[in-house]
């Protein structure tokens, strides 16, 4: 048993092994989830919670159904026109799926960050960051886009850099900067949780590195749901880890869940821990 | 292989080089500026005279055309493209495509059957109206196809952003395609610029300059189809030149545009 | 580089997400969309059919075998057949396909195989450039340059032993269906020599490497297969070559002749449909003579009709064969 580096406690008392989580702290709480593409199952019974200031790993073999969960979190997986859910996900207590829920307002208070940096290519960063919110009705004139330009890039760690140049296009950043300039423009439209699919992978390990940190610093307000191929990324960045894997049928389902230190330092599943020592995936 | 491949290659260009040689030798003869600005001194047996009758008429139809046909054609390629809906949007894509396939003096006979004979005479209107269904398949097919290669990276940015459907459209897709557009735009202009046939019926022709689209007016293409056809006139066959030399100019003129612009689009398609 | 905190998105969590807002944009694009798209589809069938119930008319003075089939074309007479103009589109347009398609796989396999990019791009834009070139222009050009020039070369075919056939038979007066069959040709090359060019080029690399592997030599892979390969596209090519060709008016006009007749010799005066309609119209007085030009152009719209549909039938199952197959 390979004993890593446990992750520094974030809450005074650990929650047990398992997800008995005291529902205060529940973000998002997803309960038997299962997906399919039209009758091909692809996620199977999967429950988890992501707490709210904390940092959520889903993590797991490519084909586990990682990028499907997450993208049932703030409904972007219907879009695909054969997707269909059942189980239920409730966000504060709230089944975002409710009959009387707008989509729109679920994907405003969850946003998304995805694999590959996708700043719109025709705007400047300035506009980057404030179009979305300025379209949500958020902030309205001059004064108050620039405040929330300011705020956002300072959340996303990217003011300094960029501040001298906000009129230049969203395109002509490295690959890190994108990532954060999608970030600080998500925040922009004030989620009350931010999804990550694979953020760092398009990115250099120096850009990593800085993805993972801010998104320990957003765990401080926001509820972080990261799904990352990388291991000692979650080892690193994350507080819970969700660990997906693929069955027989090929549909993804939850091995184990539980504290990030637990997961990597003493998993109660065998797969679990072929996994973690890299005798699969 | 290589040497029969050559020949055609060399007999395919020999006409290109035969028209602009002959276009360049005659035309530049006949050709001065005033050939621009000058009104044609009466009907195509006198001598003399310029090609303002048709450059007017060739702006305003040509303007008319493509203010009818740029709209109702992004429409239908925002319709094919964005707001699929299933079998109504494939009927009003073919019908479209299919004008496309339609020779242009039937398009002039459609014109004249509901334009022409419902207002009881010729008219720029008509003309404008042909014009405008020869631009409009080529500004659809090509809007068409840059609404499809917006990146779905692009798409689930925006609705991971929330924005509406309209906004997301309107100020992400638009202009992120905007230059395929144009380029689309500036081919369908550059052919109507050349379309003769389609004028025939509706605009008719004039030897006068006429502003008022209501009124039969003279094109470029017509212009100079009345004065070729006039071959015993040394002065009309001139004025035929001059008035060849120009359209080629311009249509060149356009083309190259519209390539120079498709070099700089910022989504490449097939 | 540190990131500072925000306030707190929310004392209540999950309020937002109860929100429902009213676009208004939303159902404005949309309806201005679906109503602008459905106004160009109305404009386009009440054409077709006003045109056609125009034509119509036609029929209370010729039946519509009469009229598809007859020979003759006297409006003095009152005396309307399509015949001679249906021939004439025929025997043109075929000429064009015969000059127009090997000129254009040879030149599209000089510009794709054989020559160095730095030749191929001049060359391969000179001929897309003959497409840019307006009718007018070639008609004139054609009836100043090419009908003299081509009028020596078919008074000494017909002259020649060759001549004997009804075919190459003369007298040659200059304008004929072979002139404008040679003009279309021009018209054409671009078309199918750009289809063609796109078709070799779908050729898998894949295919070509297995080829080229096994000792065969540039040409034999070509012929092995790109050609094969190509085969459905260059087709698809061709029957676009050919409605282009059908529909052509105002070149055609300047240089074949303008006589409703049908003769067999190419080098004979004729008359096609498009054009013919572009020179009486103006001046079809006599009664039942614009409904018979009208008539024409419905014959011509559905000839050009049922070459497009053949056309798309073919690009269709072009485009699926050759789908997924590209290795790059």
């Amino acid at each position: 048993m390979i004993r890593l580096q446990p992750q520094a406690a974030t809450l005074p008392d650990q929650p047990a092994v398992g997800h008995t989580v005291r529902s205060m702290d529940a973000a998002i709480d997803v309960q038997h989830l299962n997906a399919y593409y039209g009758t091909k199952q692809v996620v199977r019974d999967v429950t988890f919670v992501a707490r709210q200031r904390a940092v959520t790993a889903i993590i797991g073999p490519s084909g586990s159904g990682k990028s499907t969960v997450l993208r049932s979190l703030n409904r972007m997986l219907e879009v695909v026109p054969s997707a269909r859910i059942e189980g239920k996900i409730l966000f504060h207590g709230i089944d975002i799926y409710g009959r009387d829920i707008d989509p729109a307002a679920v994907r405003r208070t969850i946003g998304m960050v995805f694999q590959q940096p996708n700043p719109f290519p025709t705007m400047s960063i300035y506009d980057n960051v404030v179009a979305a919110a300025r379209f949500n009705g958020l902030v309205k004139g001059r004064a108050q886009s620039d405040e929330l330009l300011e705020r956002c890039l300072r959340q996303a760690a990217l003011w300094d850099e960029v501040k001298d140049s906000l009129g230049k296009s969203g395109a002509s950043l490295s690959g890190g900067q994108q990532q954060r300039l999608c970030i600080a423009r998500a925040l922009a439209v004030n989620p009350e949780a931010i999804l990550m699919d694979e953020p760092c992978s398009a990115l250099d390990p120096i850009a990593t590195l800085q993805i993972e940190q801010l998104a320990r610093d957003l765990a401080q307000t926001y509820a972080i749901v990261i799904v990352t191929h990388n291991m000692q990324q979650a080892a690193r960045a994350s507080d819970d880890t969700v660990f997906m894997s693929v069955d027989e049928q090929r549909a993804g389902y939850v091995v184990e869940t539980g504290p990030t230190s637990q997961i990597f330092t003493n998993p109660t599943n065998k797969t679990t821990e072929d996994y973690i020592t890299g005798r699969f995936g | 292989m290589l040497l029969l491949c050559l020949a055609a290659g060399a007999i395919a260009l020999l006409p290109l080089v035969l028209v602009l040689f002959y276009l360049l030798s005659e035309g530049l003869k006949a050709w001065s500026p005033a050939f621009l600005v000058s009104p044609p001194g009466g009907g195509v047996t006198t001598k003399g005279g310029g090609a303002l009758n048709a450059i007017v008429g060739t702006l305003e139809m040509t303007g008319l055309g493509l203010a009818i046909a740029a709209p109702l054609g992004l429409a239908v390629a925002l319709y094919v493209a964005e707001y699929r809906e299933g079998r109504m949007a494939v009927v009003v894509r073919t019908a479209v495509d299919l004008v496309a396939g339609i020779p242009s003096i039937v398009i002039g006979l459609f014109v004249y059957s509901i334009v022409v004979v419902t207002m009881g005479h010729f008219s720029g209107y008509a003309g404008a109206i042909a014009l405008s269904l020869i631009m409009l398949p080529i500004i659809a097919r090509t809007s068409e196809e840059m609404f499809k290669i917006v990146p779905r990276q692009l798409r689930e940015g925006t609705m991971a952003l929330a924005m509406p459907r309209w906004r997301a459209i309107v100020s992400v897709y638009i202009p992120t395609v905007a230059t395929g557009i144009v380029t689309g735009i500036v081919l369908a202009v550059s052919r109507a610029i050349g379309e003769t046939a389609p004028l025939l019926f509706t605009a008719l022709g004039s030897s006068f300059v006429v502003t008022d689209m209501n009124r039969p007016m003279s094109a470029l293409p017509l212009y100079m189809f009345q004065n070729a056809l006039n071959i015993g006139f040394p002065a009309a066959v001139q004025r035929a030149w001059a008035a060849a030399l120009t359209l080629v100019a311009i249509v060149l003129l356009f083309n190259v545009l519209g390539r120079w612009l498709a070099s700089r689009m910022l989504l490449k398609g097939r | 580089m540190t990131a500072e905190t925000a306030p707190a998105p929310t004392d209540t969590p999950g309020a937002f997400i109860r929100q429902r807002r009213m676009s208004l944009g939303d159902p404005l694009l949309g309806w201005g969309v679906r109503i602008l798209s459905w106004l160009a589809f109305l404009a386009i069938v009440v054409m077709l059919l006003d045109t056609a119930l125009h034509s119509i008319k036609l029929l209370e003075h010729t039946s519509l075998w009469d009229f598809v089939t007859g020979t003759a074309w006297q409006p003095a007479s009152l005396v309307y057949g399509a015949l001679p103009f249906i021939y004439g589109t025929v025997v043109t347009s075929t000429i064009a396909l015969l000059i127009a398609v090997p000129l254009a796989l040879g030149a599209a396999l000089l510009v794709n195989e054989y020559l160095p990019s730095r030749a191929a791009t001049p060359v391969a834009y000179g001929i897309e450039l003959l497409a840019a070139v307006p009718s007018v222009v070639y008609g004139f050009w054609g009836v100043i340059v090419l009908v003299p020039a081509l009028r020596v070369l078919e008074e000494a075919v017909a002259g020649s032993p060759a001549g004997q056939f009804p075919l190459f038979s003369g007298p040659v007066p200059g304008p004929s269906y072979f002139a404008a069959g040679v003009i279309l040709a021009i018209m054409i090359l671009p078309i199918v020599t750009s289809v063609a060019r796109d078709a070799m080029r779908a050729t898998p690399r894949l295919q070509r490497e297995g080829a080229l592997a096994l000792g065969a030599t540039h040409w034999e892979t070509i012929r092995h297969v790109v050609l094969p390969f190509a085969r459905g596209g260059i087709f698809a090519g061709v029957i676009l070559g050919l409605s282009r060709a059908i529909g052509e008016t105002i070149a055609v006009l300047f240089v074949i002749g303008n006589q409703p007749q049908i003769n067999a010799s190419i080098f004979a005066p004729g008359y096609s449909l498009p054009s013919v309609i572009a020179s009486e119209f103006a001046e079809a007085n006599q009664p039942f003579h614009p409904e018979a030009l009208i008539g024409l152009g419905v014959v011509l719209f559905v000839l050009s009709f049922a070459v497009n549909l053949l056309a798309r039938g073919v690009v269709g199952r072009f485009e699926a064969h050759a789908g997924g197959a590209d290795v790059r």
